[in-house]
């Protein structure tokens, strides 16, 4: 079969792709499709390609400025179609521009890549604010969250920075992924490979009560305006924020 | 009374601060629990589209002053309450674990004296700070006349420390906070300014004008705020539109709180800031206050159209932020664009910049978005109020209270 035919495949991590694509700038290659290995289905179209690759090949990162390549990964942690082909063009035309490609717009796949990057990052800064945790029985701080992009890992690196002395996990109910911290380090985890007690601490539901009164208490009644609330805080949002569940 | 009780008296009664903006200070955890965020997290949004960032609330609202437009004034008959230090200190770190909020607001009534009610501040902050080990934001009013030891104290423990200047002009104050003295209120911002440095309000000082309560024009207000800034450094002025609590014949009775007004008041705040405007571009005595229909820039730009429409290509950073609907991030991405290729008006869509407004004062590589016979100054102002009405969503209001720049 035709090179071009070839779709190009990754074991769904961040490295995996990273050697593929520095493997494929190496070999000087036009990728017509990246996919995730498990996603790949068999057609007879194309073929699976899925080269051995020495690891050394990552060293390769020194080449392209931290910056794009920060950007790069958040286009990975979207849920963008393609979202590999938008990374492999960023990446070669980061190769021509170097770390000046961000201001290259008029290029398709550079505004691509920093829009994608853009929605992941402001979906990740909605969720700093927005995750709540509860306390449970067993001494641990736990809070679940929908989101668009796998935001998980950004996550956990805001909250290990500012709440490194308590035990907690999150958890992305949509992907069914979860990351636990113990007060030393990170464990991510798929929703099958554990059972959680969640059962709340018997003080909690005081707390959250104090929380709820707090917020409507704060509202200015003569200033009342739910579409500005709506506008920052979409409903999409209200089934994981404490002071929201039940509102319409 | 419960904690509960305490809590919804003394977060009542700190509602109608407008600050609660938790950017400007990064600081670190240094072994205990939280940090800050350079660029300021939003927890929540109250049913009046506020944010809450953080936990709002006086120590106590009782107080020996009267000052007339105030819910807590001594002599209104109103539920009282006082928040022990141990108490405000374990609420904050129960709602900063569970991620309610990314710190504390505290400010008070005047209990016994100045000196007085900032000591028990004090070593509320303090507890928090030492024993907690807490090192999320917090924001603490300082109470005007209170001695210079204690606010050094207090600076050093805080993100942000605040003054109220309340009223814009000597005169408004002497006729509704009677008990109050600008002077003292100015004392601290001077103070705050000479001891600012990295340990001491990382994230600068800011105030607070009631809009409304009293006559002053919008150039007067402005005036004020564009002295503030270059006087004291403030970070911010907040302005709050004045909602009648209480009956004074002293002050105006409306129903409604003049909300857009204090909308076009932010909006020319962030022109005097960010975009070199002065406020005698913006207001003049025989026109001191703003139109209700169009943008202080927009309705700047229009008694200006000589300075139009502005070359994308080549206007300065300045020229670019004077054109409507162009701020610092849209000039700024411009300019490091420009560099490379020329831009032509799908560039600038490509680029997430809104043309909405701005299309009317630009070309790009020379041309006009449309047959340039249009731009005369009927047309566009036709075509921008209709904008405005149609795009009534208020974000601009809130954005621009909340968002703070850096």
């Amino acid at each position: 079969m035709k090179e071009s035919n070839f779709i190009y495949l990754y074991n769904g991590t961040w490295e995996d792709l990273l050697k593929l694509i520095f493997w494929l700038l190496k070999e000087k290659r036009k990728p017509l499709q990246i996919m995730e290995e498990i996603k790949y289905e068999n057609n007879l179209l194309s073929s699976p390609f899925k080269p051995v690759i020495d690891p050394k090949i990552l060293t390769f990162k020194k080449n392209i400025s931290k910056e794009v390549l920060k950007i790069s990964y958040y286009v990975f942690l979207s849920s963008e179609k393609e979202k590999e082909l938008i990374i492999y063009y960023f990446l070669l035309n980061s190769l021509k521009y170097q770390k000046e490609v961000i201001y290259m717009r008029n290029l398709k796949c550079v505004n691509k890549a920093l829009a994608v990057s853009k929605r992941v990052s402001r979906e990740a800064h909605k969720w700093k604010g927005f995750l709540r945790f509860k306390e449970m029985q067993n001494q641990f701080f736990y809070a679940e969250f929908n989101a668009d992009n796998n935001i998980l890992g950004i996550l956990a690196n805001h909250f290990t920075k500012r709440l490194p002395k308590e035990n907690w996990v999150i958890k992305d109910e949509g992907r069914d992924i979860l990351c636990i911290y113990d007060q030393t380090r990170l464990y991510f985890l798929e929703g099958k490979d554990i059972q959680l007690d969640l059962n709340l601490n018997t003080k909690e539901k005081n707390t959250e009560e104090l929380w709820k009164s707090f917020f409507k208490t704060i509202a200015i009644k003569e200033r009342e305006n739910r579409k500005c609330q709506q506008n920052f805080m979409p409903k999409k949002y209200w089934q994981n924020i404490l002071e929201m569940e039940g509102e319409k | 009374m419960t904690l509960k009780e305490k809590l919804e008296i003394l977060a009542d009664s700190a509602k109608y601060d407008a600050s609660c903006s938790s950017s400007g200070s990064a600081r670190k955890n240094k072994n205990g629990i939280g940090n800050g965020s350079i660029s300021g997290i939003c927890h929540s949004f109250s049913s009046d589209g506020r944010c809450i960032s953080l936990l709002k609330i006086l120590m106590t609202n009782c107080c020996i002053f009267d000052c007339k437009y105030c819910i807590n004034r001594r002599s209104n008959q109103v539920s009282r309450a006082i928040f022990t230090p141990e108490e405000i200190a374990s609420i904050t770190i129960n709602f900063y674990k569970r991620n309610y909020i990314e710190g504390l607001f505290l400010s008070s009534g005047i209990l016994k004296s100045p000196d007085y009610t900032m000591e028990k501040m004090i070593e509320t902050i303090a507890l928090l700070r030492n024993k907690y080990h807490f090192n999320g934001y917090i924001h603490a009013k300082a109470i005007p006349g209170a001695s210079e030891y204690l606010i050094q104290k207090l600076g050093l423990l805080v993100d942000r420390l605040s003054a109220n200047i309340e009223l814009p002009t000597e005169n408004g104050l002497t006729l509704l906070a009677p008990d109050k003295n600008a002077s003292k209120v100015t004392d601290i911002m001077n103070f705050v300014k000479k001891k600012k440095s990295k340990i001491f309000t990382p994230a600068g000082q800011s105030t607070q004008m009631i809009i409304g309560a009293t006559n002053e024009t919008d150039l007067e207000i402005l005036s004020k705020s564009s002295n503030l800034y270059q006087n004291y450094q403030l970070k911010r002025v907040f302005y709050s539109a004045y909602i009648a609590v209480n009956k004074d014949k002293n002050l105006p009775s409306m129903k409604m709180p003049p909300l857009k007004r204090e909308n076009r008041l932010y909006q020319a705040d962030w022109l005097l800031r960010y975009y070199n405007f002065k406020v005698e571009d913006l207001l003049e005595k025989e026109n001191p206050n703003f139109n209700v229909l169009l943008d202080p820039k927009a309705d700047w730009a229009l008694r200006h159209l000589e300075e139009f429409p502005k070359e994308i290509n080549k206007a300065s950073y300045y020229d670019l932020v004077k054109v409507p609907g162009i701020g610092p991030t849209s000039a700024k991405k411009i300019i490091s664009s420009r560099r490379f290729f020329t831009i032509h008006f799908n560039d600038l869509k490509k680029m997430g910049i809104s043309l909405k407004r701005a299309k009317y004062f630009i070309l790009c590589d020379g041309k006009y978005f449309a047959n340039i016979a249009c731009f005369q100054q009927g047309f566009i102002t036709k075509n921008l109020i209709l904008e405005e009405t149609e795009t009534k969503k208020e974000r601009t209001t809130q954005l621009s209270l909340f968002y703070e720049g850096k």
